[in-house]
């Protein structure tokens, strides 16, 4: 295994799975971008460090898959109201971690990318529309990992929504920089061989310049 | 000696026996033995039960059998195919075609006397295709071991397709469309349950043949899916290799909690996958003989622009229609023809002729006229494609436009598809255009899908070689 990720199951510990901010500082090891963040624990003061706002406040646990619809996320925090959320949220969820994110502003479609394990033939990469709906858009596109930036560009352009890279509306969103992502987490999954079971990046967006992983969900075998 | 290099004695044997071989025409043994009878190889029945077939001396049992076997075919039920493969074994011969079911797709026993094959194999060191195999067909080698019907005397000689197929009645199918309408097929395999010899033993094979230039399979199941996959992507530098994959993939069906999961479903990792791979995916039969067809007789176009030249208005319009849809196998536009390709064809043909692609020049038209502004599309440097759309109802076309055109294409560099329909002549005339080498079509989807296949080949093949 990877140098880095030996370090990164050192401090992983032995959980069976990886909360929020675990499963982000995994990707950040093959150049994936998240948002500046800290996680904080149930007894744990508020204390962001130099985190600019505005803020998102998330509960942070691997039991959790679907934060949104137990309230878990709460948006648009400025300075003032901070204090009061995050302990909102500690109250909400009393033994669980909580992540404070800067909330990143971006343009454009939201996408995922993700990884499965086909029984057949190994890790595959999936690219696709993203967000809340992705699984009603059914528009994605796979590959087995690991895939090369060339096969990445190949995959972006099956999209259903692949139009919006050619300047749609004035959005300026940087395929190459998509592409190449895709391609690292595929690296990624390679890397990390059997034990990974499935990985989900949703959504990725555009923000700065940068494609951004707001939510990276990892499951072990 | 390797087991792919010892597969030419395999499909090439000079002496072949026939266990099983019977008397009766309705035996599997009496029909194998019967189709090996135009075969020209030195044929040596076994059967304790017959003394002649067709004026050859049975051989009681194996043992009796000369050293130098090259196949034993076995046409006998499954256990007993155990048993006489062990004793051919014995006597040194070192390839087998296992007609029998009821093997691994029947249950317990089934299976555990596949594994024996399986192991037998290994230890032995010996090929064995099947259970449950269709068996072999090579037209230019007149091996011919089907036991069901199959149109194999319409089928062309110096054919260059290698078809590899799982299962049975789907290759016979397409084996009889593909006699009906013309098809060049250089073998024709049928895996079966696979216990020896699989999909990856054949694709290396034919990879290495000379006599083929395209490879087709039928899989249900691709066990050593990432092996397949990586020798196919190397065959496809040379050859297209063509799958017909059918059957879902397991992810389905694994507990999944992951949005990925849910979105893998039925079959896109396996579709994504033969992409990456340069590995050209068609759904059903006709498309595999479609594919295969036009792949093996033409080779890549140098771009995606395509001239439509008709005498039937409708069907020119269809066409424009086909080719501008949004098809992601590849996509394909409609030539933009000069100023100089119109005027010339108005002169060629009528003044109202229609020359802005569609060329429709109408059912006045005739053979001349047809075959001049053929001359004048191919000569448009803006032209990638020919699609002709032929019909011989206009009082002036006659059926001289077959050779008329056949023999425009044989000088052209660039692809020229045909569709073609003609009553209930339809799959003779597409034949005929077959014998004087047009890949032909009875549909205008159909004629623009095959040239969807040759944009996607060349797109394939461009990959490959900017990788190596």
């Amino acid at each position: 295994m990877e140098k880095k990720l030996k370090r990164w199951f050192e401090t992983f510990g032995d959980k069976e799975n990886p909360d929020e901010f675990d499963a982000k500082r995994l990707v950040m090891l093959y150049s994936i971008k998240v948002p500046k963040g800290k996680r904080l624990g149930p007894e744990d003061a508020l204390n962001i460090d130099d985190i600019k706002p505005p803020y998102v406040v998330k509960v942070c646990s691997s039991n959790i898959l679907h934060k949104t619809e137990l309230k878990g996320v709460l948006l648009n925090n400025d300075k003032e109201c901070l204090q009061d959320n995050f302990k909102l949220m500690q109250d909400r969820f009393p033994k669980e971690n909580i992540l404070v994110e800067n909330q990143s502003t971006y343009m454009g479609p939201e996408f995922i990318i993700g990884i499965i394990k086909d029984p057949a033939l190994g890790h595959a990469v999936m690219v696709g529309a993203g967000g809340v709906l992705t699984e009603i858009y059914k528009d994605t596109a796979f590959r087995l990992a690991p895939c090369s930036v060339t096969d990445a560009t190949d995959m972006i352009d099956e999209l259903v929504l692949s139009p919006v890279f050619d300047n749609f509306r004035g959005m300026n969103l940087d395929k190459k920089k998509l592409a190449q992502t895709i391609s690292q987490v595929s690296r990624l999954a390679h890397d990390l061989g059997d034990k990974l079971s499935q990985l989900d990046i949703n959504p990725i967006v555009f923000s700065d310049g940068e494609w951004i992983a707001l939510d990276v969900k990892v499951m072990f075998e | 000696m390797d087991k792919i290099a010892s597969l030419k004695k395999f499909l090439n044997p000079k002496k072949i026996a026939v266990i099983g071989a019977s008397k009766s025409k309705d035996k599997v043994g009496g029909i194998v033995f019967r189709r090996l009878l135009d075969s020209r190889r030195r044929l040596f029945p076994v059967n304790p039960k017959e003394t002649a077939i067709e004026g050859y001396k049975v051989s009681p049992d194996i043992q009796s059998l000369p050293k130098d076997i090259d196949l034993a075919i076995i046409t006998i039920s499954a256990a007993a195919a155990v048993k006489s493969v062990e004793m051919c074994i014995k006597k040194g011969i070192p390839n087998y075609i296992i007609v029998a079911g009821g093997f691994g797709e029947v249950g317990a026993e089934g299976r555990e006397l596949e594994e024996k094959l399986t192991g037998l194999a290994k230890e032995k060191n010996v090929n064995i295709l099947g259970p449950n195999s269709l068996g072999i067909f090579l037209p230019d080698e007149n091996i011919d071991t089907i036991f069901v019907e199959h149109g194999d005397k319409s089928l062309d000689r110096k054919g260059r397709v290698a078809c590899i197929v799982q299962s049975g009645s789907v290759g016979v199918e397409a084996l009889g469309y593909a006699s009906n309408t013309g098809y060049g097929m250089r073998a024709f395999v049928g895996l079966g349950n696979k216990c020896d010899l699989d999909e990856i033993d054949f694709l290396e094979y034919f990879a290495r043949d000379e006599k083929t230039n395209c490879l087709g399979f039928y899989l249900e199941n691709i066990e050593r899916g990432r092996q397949f996959l990586t020798v196919a992507k190397e065959a496809a530098r040379e050859k297209p290799v063509v799958v017909l994959k059918a059957g879902r993939t397991h992810t389905a069906v694994l507990a999944v909690s992951s949005h990925t999961g849910k979105l893998a479903g039925s079959d896109n990792v396996i579709s994504g996958a033969l992409k990456q791979f340069g590995i050209q995916r068609v759904y059903d039969d006709e498309e595999f003989c479609d594919a295969t067809k036009v792949l093996s007789m033409l080779s890549g176009t140098p771009g995606n622009r395509v001239a439509v030249l008709t005498a039937a208005g409708g069907y020119g319009v269809m066409c424009t229609d086909f080719i501008e849809k949004k098809d992601m196998r590849a996509l394909l536009k409609m030539a933009k023809l000069s100023k100089d390709t119109q005027k010339r064809i108005k002169e060629a043909t009528f003044p109202f002729t229609a020359c802005e692609n569609p060329v429709d020049i109408t059912a006045s038209a005739d053979d001349r006229m047809f075959s001049q502004s053929f001359d004048i599309l191919i000569e448009d440097d803006g032209v990638d494609i020919i699609i002709c759309i032929a019909f011989f109802a206009p009082p002036g076309i006659s059926e001289n436009l077959i050779d008329i055109i056949a023999d425009k294409i044989k000088k052209s560099d660039k692809p020229v598809i045909v569709f073609t329909k003609y009553g209930p002549f339809t799959d003779n005339s597409i034949k005929n255009l077959y014998y004087a080498g047009v890949a032909a079509y009875p549909s205008v989807g159909r004629a623009v899908r095959a040239a969807r296949f040759l944009v996607e080949r060349t797109k394939i093949k461009q990959r490959l070689d900017q990788k190596a």
